[in-house]
């Protein structure tokens, strides 16, 4: 680190690239925190994590006991204390008092909100329904359905890049976009439409071979799985063609192809979204127990794979990825697993929760996860801090000793 | 209150970070240009060298420099794209010797990521489009349409997430690019793409090659006939093209620039990280590469550009030493190099530590920097003050006395240069060869000392000696009249104008003598009560050659005294105070006041206003110019009196808008000065110093002086003890044998005037210097170095061990007198209440300095703090400690005595990566961050909850465009307690690129109007390539962008006084204050710096 400093300083290292190594260097050596710890008050699984935008200072969690709570996360302390009875409650976090309630038509599995809009209001509500509703905060009521989907909706995510365009993940194993200001859905995932082949050679060359042959390899890995090869060859070069006219297809939309319509992004419901911060991908996770990275915007599948064994299949996930888009944080069954997003390779396995984990949400200011399960417990993970112990340098009217209760968690 | 706060540059940047070369100002003229990350200077070749032709501040970071000439023109046009993601396109306007904006535009995006190596611009060879690489995974083009205009940019998807470099390459039908990347497994390979302008997409390219050298960095294109890409390696440099693969292996550096010699792209310079210049050859049989070869060319400063100018002349910028111009010979020195330096461009970047001494007790700052970096390491001493140009200087020990005169009454030179020593007196004259040669005045006495010498009236000389005056004719030498002093009344001191003598003998008589034509006439006798030290009556009056005033200053009642002239009767009595007798008084009008200015002999000189009628004086000020008598002196400049004060700080005392202010001299002790106007030496001085006389120029304003002190290793921490006279650095020195790179680490303890190294303590291996101070303890009135340090593992993270080390300056040796062990770098050390705070690792730890049994002293700790990530930056202020955290922002803690603890008080939740902090007062702090941000928080006490309390207030933000290192009180120029500036307190800031800084925090009406004055200006002056000044300076950060408020931009404002009288008029009107008021308030802001 004193390194890191003297090379900026001295103009070696540039100060946007000190931060990312120092960020990423921190995002790998998450480990349960030393130094802070969250008594979480909820009597039932907590499903959903969020670090408050503006500052990164307030924590709120969501729990299956139909209670929420906001955590003071910079000085560690508990600070006060949606859901599945079918209605989404607006709380105003100043008063607590709950401001604003929609009724849905089934259980609630996500909300979200889009952390870039400017002249919108919109909570997008993923429910047992298979429509999407938006709920407008300014008025009160639904001002969108968005159908489509031919089962529930468990994942709801907006765009990073545009405030508009929101993407929803369903039990009928489909991910789908929408722009909000016009009717209908304008794409829908394609697990089988890859990137390969995109751009075509200079050369003309045997270009089908090339590709099928190495459009397979992701498949061989994956023995758990097989696909007919004809059939993706062919949907590979199709995908060509849209890809290379992009244009027409938005053309097509509201009425995209029947055949892009029932394309499928998972074998199963779609059980998380998450869109990198930088707006260029997309991660999904279905029930399938697969993991799938998306280009967002030829809607290609990245074919990355990732070592991931199983995944829960019948609740909504909710998943996390650093700011550098380096790490993607994703709940497997009792540990939390982090992966490299461009290898898929595991870097680091967190095992901490009794029960499965359901959510986790990270909080790119402190590089520090938080992880809450049906074991009711929200834990926090963040890089270690060196603390003396010795007498000499500890005092102890300063504040309690550090007590490292990693006995509780060893397994 | 110090929310109001005046940003000015008082030193440009100096970091050079791009050049290139081209026929940009006109079709048959080569230029250099450079770029100093927020300044551009364009050169012209000449065969004199370098010639500046412009020198313009960007309203932004310049990422990209280029020059490209688009089909049909005749000169070069400059692309110029900066960090903020916007860009330009400039052409020279021959006519207005101005750059003109061809092009501008906004090319961010709301998707991706900002690359981490740097944003990269390049042009295609044949000008079909532009290639901007500025965030991960995209490639955004902006294509020429035919006539060479640019058209709309679109962005095309880059798979390679990792971007190391990419370069168009020549000679292909479409336009060609090459891109050098690291994949997942870190190893690094190249590839080409076609770009597709109609499908607005890639083509795969003609060629790729995979796993190269681990170090590969940086892609040279290489021009028609070769068209290949040349990769440079760390151990390998290959040559690369769709069929030739050339490589050879090369001593293991890292190239940090190029620049290529011919067309043709067959040779090319490298300069790596070591500052060796190497010379590539690409061996060719016609278009066919045969081979590579490499030669060491020899050592320059470590350069960040290479630009070849011509006939073997290169420009060499940098951004860790001095940028150079140097020629390259055929045949190679003694040394074996074939490098010559033949100019070097100082640099202070980057500026690393820096600490603000004043050595000379004058209330005037200095600034020691450490700048530079690696073997290009050195101090820079920087010192604000007026320079004297010297033109010719003698050997003369003991001078007592100059005077220059002229050889006719009405003659507009002089001729003569009178010089006095204790036993003799020499006359010196310019002869023929203008040369100065010694001659004689034939009715000057020289066998005695001379106390006084004039013109006068009727082409005549007066000499004053301890006997006699003497009138002498001027043309022919001969004496014309002589009058004696009474036996036993020698002279003691005398003055003289054109027309009159007045003189003082021992036992405290004066006398008034007249001159005529050939005859000196005793007007008036006067005996006083005391012995006379000093007089003056030089006229200041109506008449140039007649006073009617004479100022005396008096022995033992220590007293100035005013007589009216010729009969001598005393009209004002003021005495001064003190013990301290008046050694030189002097009589002079500035801008048409009368002043009356007398020097005390222990450097203080005492201002008084003048009544020329009445005699009386008032408004007495008093200012410290040195710490040894003052002999005062009038001369002119620009034809406007200014005072000489010679000392052992030479000061010139001249009054703007009718105050009197004082500058610094950059000369060491002056014991006498003179004007003298000689026709080979116009508008000169002659100044005596110690052992030599001198003659010289004088700058008409003052400017920042540096002088240089190579280290030949890297200074990361300075601090300076009064007591020892004493500097202490911690530095590094790289030791670059051919197997291993390693670092020592030292504490070196430097003299204050010679900077010669005194003492070295050589830290353990693996141990940084972290911090240093100069500090004492309550009940210890010693003052003791305090050294912080580190123990940096390669296979740690981050430090876990460190060291506090106590020292002592002891026979002008540093010894250690005690050391504590801490458990991690002690990144910040500060005095705090007569204890030691430090700053270790995410800790702030208070020691206390025990007296042990035995008498020797130990760190105790007595309390700490934690709840930081990392506790970088510190700064204490009472009780209060202002911590600034690496990404946490500033946090404000206490100190509380009864418990002995220091707790959180209040903290800004900003996610800011500090750089620097400062206390600005009591409730206001300062904070450098990350991205180039300057902002200030306010401690929130009357808040009305524990969380409004508990938060510091955002009040100030601001773009500043450097990234700051450090800050410290202090101020450049002379703070004299009655002039406004000296109210205004200031900080002076230190950055990466050289630049030094003040901050001064402005009364808020000041503010206010100095507001308007940015806001009409901000109308008037169009930044260049039409970038808007307003955005610029707008808080910019990964979060968000927001105005800047509560800074204003002096470089804008004071850029007021190089208008034009008609766009001055503009502001005036439109601010309905005259231009002469906004003149005089601009002026006095630039006073600051």
């Amino acid at each position: 680190m004193w390194k890191e400093i003297g090379d900026r300083q001295s103009g070696k290292l540039r100060p946007n690239s000190f931060i990312s190594r120092i960020r990423s260097n921190r995002a790998s050596s998450l480990q349960l925190s030393n130094h802070k710890e969250i008594v979480s008050p909820h009597r039932g699984a907590i499903n959903s994590l969020q670090v408050d935008l503006t500052e990164g200072r307030y924590l709120l969690s969501g729990a299956s006991d139909a209670s929420l709570a906001v955590y003071d996360i910079q000085h560690a302390t508990d600070y006060e204390g949606g859901s599945f009875d079918h209605h989404i409650n607006v709380w105003d976090t100043n008063t607590s008092q709950v401001v604003m309630d929609f009724k849905m038509p089934g259980k609630v599995y996500r909300t979200g909100m889009s952390s870039l809009a400017t002249s919108h209001m919109l909570i997008a509500a993923a429910t047992e329904d298979v429509q999407v509703r938006l709920c407008d905060m300014a008025s009160g009521a639904f001002s969108h359905t968005l159908s489509g989907h031919r089962d529930g909706v468990m994942a709801v995510e907006w765009s990073a890049c545009s405030e508009w365009v929101l993407m929803t993940g369903g039990c009928d194993g489909a991910i789908r976009f929408w722009d909000i200001r016009r009717a209908g859905c304008f794409s829908v995932l394609d697990q089988s439409h890859s990137q390969l082949g995109r751009r075509p050679p200079l050369l003309e060359r045997s270009t089908t071979k090339v590709t099928t042959s190495r459009s397979f390899t992701p498949g061989q890995t994956s023995s758990s799985k097989t696909r007919p090869p004809q059939k993706k060859a062919t949907s590979s070069s199709a995908s060509k063609h849209s890809g290379s006219s992009r244009k027409q297809k938005q053309r097509l939309h509201p009425g995209l192809l029947s055949s892009q319509d029932r394309a499928t992004a998972h074998y199963g419901a779609v059980i998380g979204l998450k869109a990198t911060e930088d707006g260029m991908y997309l991660l999904s996770a279905g029930s399938d127990s697969r993991l799938r990275l998306w280009d967002i915007e030829s809607g290609c599948n990245t074919l990355v794979h990732f070592e991931i064994t199983r995944l829960q299949t019948t609740k909504a996930i909710q998943l996390a990825v650093t700011q550098d888009s380096a790490l993607v944080f994703v709940p497997c069954m009792t540990s939390l697993k982090a992966f490299d997003l461009w290898s898929g390779k595991t870097s680091m396995t967190l095992q901490g929760h009794y029960e499965h984990v359901n959510c986790c949400c990270y909080n790119a200011y402190d590089q520090e996860l938080f992880t809450g399960g049906n074991d009711r417990q929200i834990l926090i993970w963040s890089p270690p801090k060196l603390i003396s112990q010795d007498v000499d340098e500890w005092d102890g009217r300063t504040g309690k000793p550090p007590a490292l209760d990693e006995d509780n968690w060893s397994d | 209150m110090s929310t109001y706060n005046y940003v000015v540059t008082a030193h440009k940047p100096t970091n050079v970070t791009h050049s290139c070369v081209g026929n940009f100002t006109g079709p048959q003229e080569l230029n250099l240009i450079i770029a100093k990350c927020t300044r551009i200077e364009i050169h012209l070749l000449t065969p004199q060298g370098l010639q500046p032709m412009l020198d313009v501040p960007i309203y932004g970071r310049i990422a990209t420099l280029e020059l490209f000439r688009p089909h049909g023109e005749t000169q070069d046009l400059l692309f110029i794209a900066t960090e903020r993601y916007k860009f330009c396109v400039l052409q020279w306007d021959a006519d207005a010797n101005e750059v003109l904006t061809r092009a501008m535009g906004d090319v961010s995006d709301r998707i991706g990521r900002p690359t981490d190596n740097g944003q990269i611009g390049i042009i295609d060879p044949d000008c079909r489009l532009i290639g901007l690489h500025l965030y991960d995974g995209l490639f955004k083009v902006i294509p020429f349409d035919n006539k060479g205009q640019l058209k709309e940019a679109f962005n095309i998807r880059l798979e390679e997430l990792q971007v190391l470099d990419i370069k168009f390459l020549y000679g292909c039908p479409k336009p060609t690019i090459v891109v050098l990347y690291q994949d997942n497994k870190d190893a690094r390979h190249v590839k080409t793409y076609e770009v597709s302008l109609k499908d607005k997409d890639f083509v795969e390219g003609p060629w790729s090659q995979n796993n190269l050298d681990n170090g590969a960095d940086l892609l040279i294109p290489v021009p028609p006939p070769f068209c290949g890409v040349l990769i440079i390696g760390e151990e390998t440099i290959v040559y690369c093209s769709a069929s030739a693969f050339k490589a050879i292996p090369i001593r293991p550096s890292i190239t940090r620039a190029y620049g290529r010699v011919d067309a043709d792209g067959s040779r090319y310079l490298l300069g790596d990280h070591s500052g060796l210049l190497h010379l590539l050859v690409i061996a060719h049989e016609k278009e066919k590469v045969t081979g590579l070869k490499i030669e060491l060319l020899g050592e320059t400063s470590i350069a960040s550009t290479i630009s070849y100018l011509d006939n073997a002349f290169v420009y060499v910028g940098s951004s860790y030493g001095d940028s150079q111009l140097i020629k390259l010979n055929l045949q190679p020195d003694p040394k074996g190099s074939y490098v010559e330096v033949l100019e070097r461009y100082v640099n202070l970047g980057p500026i690393v530590d820096f600490c603000v001494v004043d050595l000379e007790r004058q209330g005037q700052g200095q600034v020691v920097t450490c700048s530079g970096a690696y073997k290009d390491g050195s101090l820079r001493i920087v010192r604000n003050g007026i320079g004297i140009n010297e033109q010719a200087s003698v050997e003369l020990q003991g001078i007592k006395g100059m005077w220059s005169l002229r050889s006719a009454t009405d003659d507009i030179y002089d001729t003569f240069l009178v010089v006095s020593f204790i036993s003799e007196t020499r006359i010196l004259a310019m002869n023929l060869e203008d040369e100065l040669e010694e001659t004689e005045i034939e009715g000057f006495c020289s066998q005695v000392q001379t106390l006084f010498c004039h013109d006068a009236i009727h082409n005549q000389l007066v000499q004053v000696t301890s006997s006699s005056v003497r009138l002498v004719s001027s043309s022919s030498g001969e004496l014309r009249n002589e009058w004696h002093a009474p036996n036993d009344y020698s002279i003691n001191v005398a003055t003289a104008n054109a027309t009159q003598v007045l003189l003082a003998t021992r036992g405290g008589h004066l006398v008034y003598l007249e001159i005529g034509d050939g005859v000196l006439v005793e007007k008036k006798h006067a005996e006083l009560k005391y012995d006379i030290s000093c007089l003056d009556i030089n006229p200041i009056g109506e008449n140039p050659n007649y006073s009617n005033l004479a100022a005396v200053g008096m022995w033992t009642d220590i007293s100035v005294k005013i007589f009216s002239l010729p009969d001598l009767n005393l009209i004002t009595e003021e005495h001064l105070g003190g013990e301290i007798i008046p050694r030189s008084v002097l009589l002079c009008a500035f801008e048409g006041i009368p002043y009356l200015l007398c020097a005390l002999g222990d450097g203080h000189l005492l201002n008084f206003l003048l009544n020329t009628s009445t005699g009386e004086l008032t408004d007495r000020k008093k200012v410290s110019l040195g710490t040894q008598p003052i002999t005062l002196r009038t001369f002119s400049s620009k034809s406007t009196t200014h005072v000489f004060a010679a000392s052992d700080r030479p000061t010139v005392i001249y009054s703007s808008n009718k105050k009197l202010l004082y500058s610094n001299v950059n000369l060491k002790e002056v014991s006498h000065m003179c004007p003298f106007n000689s026709a080979a030496f116009p508008d000169s001085l002659a100044i005596a110093k110690e052992g030599e006389l001198t003659i010289g120029t004088i700058d008409d304003i003052q400017k920042l002086h540096i002088r240089s002190i190579p280290l030949g290793e890297h200074a990361r921490r300075i601090c300076h003890q009064e007591q020892s006279r004493t500097f202490a650095i911690c530095s590094l020195k790289y030791n670059q044998s051919s197997t291993e790179d390693s670092e020592m680490h030292f504490i070196r303890l430097l003299d204050d005037q010679t900077f010669d190294f005194i003492s070295t303590y050589s830290l353990d291996q693996f141990e940084y210097g972290c911090s240093i101070l100069n500090c004492s303890f309550s009940d210890d009135n010693n003052a003791y170095y305090c050294v912080g340090t580190a123990y940096v593992m390669p296979e740690e993270n981050e430090p876990t061990k460190g060291r506090i080390l106590v020292f002592m300056v002891e026979d002008r040796k540093l010894q250690l007198v005690a050391e504590k062990e801490t458990k991690g770098a002690v990144y910040s050390l500060n005095a705090f209440n007569g204890k030691l705070l430090a700053a270790i690792n995410q800790k702030i730890q208070l020691y206390k300095w025990m007296l042990r049994d035995d008498g020797t002293r130990e760190l105790q700790s007595e309390c700490g703090h934690h709840g930081h990530i990392l506790a970088l930056y510190v700064q204490t202020r009472g009780d209060f400690i202002v911590v600034g955290d690496l990404m946490k922002s500033i946090s404000l803690l206490i100190y509380k005595h009864e418990e002995g603890a220091i707790e959180e008080r209040a903290r800004d939740y900003n996610a800011n990566w500090m750089s620097a902090v400062e206390i600005l007062d009591d409730d206001i702090y300062l904070g450098a961050e990350n991205n180039f941000n300057l902002f200030t928080v306010r401690k929130n006490s009357e808040g009305a909850t524990d969380e409004e309390r508990g938060r510091l207030e955002v009040v100030g933000e601001y773009h500043l465009g450097e990234f700051v290192n450090r800050f410290q009180h202090g101020s450049l120029v002379m703070r004299l307690p009655d002039s406004d500036v000296g109210k205004i307190p200031t900080i002076i800031f230190g950055t990466v690129n050289g630049v030094i800084g003040v901050i001064a925090s402005l009364p808020q009406d000041q503010y206010v109007f100095m507001e308007r004055l940015q806001t009409n200006l901000r109308k008037v002056i169009k930044g260049v390539g039409g970038l808007s000044h307003e955005q610029w300076r707008s808080f910019y950060s990964e979060k968000k962008t927001v105005d800047s408020r509560n800074f204003l931009d002096g470089d804008l404002i004071e850029s007021f006084l190089d208008l034009g009288r008609s766009r001055m008029e503009e502001i005036s009107k439109v601010m309905s204050v005259s231009v002469e008021e906004l003149m005089k308030r601009v002026e006095e802001l630039t006073r600051l710096h």
